[in-house]
């Protein structure tokens, strides 16, 4: 656009804002209220909302008063020994398996050699099929 | 991050430029009021928090937004109407914003013109209103945005949602439009 284009714009908007200062009262309180309206449902600041405080905060347990601190140590006191727990049961539940397969293997009738025989394997699988 | 006050006066200082936008799109006083209202709500509700600078920008997009959701109401709403009924719409509400009559009330601001003088100028703003009307949604909103509500291309670009170069043509033709309807009716500028 050149300059006589912008200068013919520049005194449109001109006319324009002549108009706006016509517009019937009416028209302009139902735009004030309609700003008040707005202003009233602003979306909140996020500087005013008070600060989240954390559902477990580590900090508190060195720097927070006596109360704050067992709040802090007892769950976390409960969380080692409930994790220590679950390790020792874990651990029983694996050597109690590792001694089944142990006995089952000693009480079977079979040699251990016999398993790795590939030619057992061979029997084992042509007399399965024929069943 | 915006404060109240930047916010109530950029409110204020737009809210009249966006209630004659709406006019100019959906022609209805009413309907441009309660789409102006749902803007500004929108505005406070959802970017309240962003800075003062962003606002221009955020504004327009959401008012042109509005524009078009009232366009798609109107649309599925007229389709049912004609479904059930043979009468046409009412058409009454256009009518309703004669800017003659509140030209009328101004007071002070023309006291040195004369009754003919005040009276030609009423009428060279309402001719000016109407041409700004006629031009095509798209020319009028990228004229609208670039020399009423001060946007730069940029902004301009990113509220109607298309490449500057889109703008600047909408821009170009819509003055150029403007210019022949207004030197065809004998107003220069």
């Amino acid at each position: 656009m050149n300059t006589d284009d912008i200068n013919f714009a520049y005194k449109v908007r001109h006319a324009l804002n002549e108009n706006l200062d016509a517009l019937p009262a009416s028209t302009t309180d139902r735009l004030a209220a309609a700003r008040a309206a707005a202003l009233a449902r602003r979306k909140p600041d996020a500087a005013s909302k008070p600060a989240k405080r954390p559902l477990f905060d580590f900090n508190a347990l060195f720097t927070g008063p006596a109360l704050a601190r067992l709040g802090v140590a007892i769950p976390m006191l409960a969380l080692v020994i409930g994790m220590g727990g679950v390790y020792q049961y874990e651990q029983q539940e694996h050597v109690a398996a590792l001694a089944d397969i142990d006995a089952a293997v000693l009480a079977d009738e079979l040699p251990l050699t016999a398993y790795l025989d590939h030619g057992f394997n061979a029997y084992v699988e042509s007399q399965q099929r024929q069943q | 991050m915006a404060t109240d006050k930047e916010l109530s006066d950029f409110l204020e200082n737009v809210e009249r430029r966006a209630f004659k936008q709406a006019v100019y799109a959906v022609r209805k006083d009413e309907s441009a009021l309660d789409i102006v209202q749902d803007a500004m709500i929108k505005l406070a509700e959802k970017y309240g928090d962003k800075p003062a600078a962003e606002l221009p920008m955020l504004f327009q997009r959401i008012l042109q937004t509005t524009i078009l959701d009232y366009f798609r109401r109107e649309k599925v709403r007229n389709t049912w109407i004609s479904l059930f009924s043979g009468f046409s719409r009412q058409e009454g509400d256009d009518e309703e914003f004669d800017i003659l009559s509140s030209y009328e009330a101004e007071e002070g601001t023309a006291a040195a013109e004369s009754s003919a003088d005040q009276f030609e100028r009423a009428q060279t703003l309402r001719l000016i209103d109407e041409e700004v009307e006629k031009l095509p949604a798209r020319q009028r909103e990228a004229f609208l945005m670039r020399y009423w509500q001060d946007m730069d291309v940029a902004e301009t670009a990113q509220a109607m949602g298309c490449s500057e170069g889109s703008v600047k043509t909408h821009c170009s033709r819509a003055t150029h439009t403007l210019a022949a309807a207004l030197k065809a009716k004998g107003i220069k500028l």
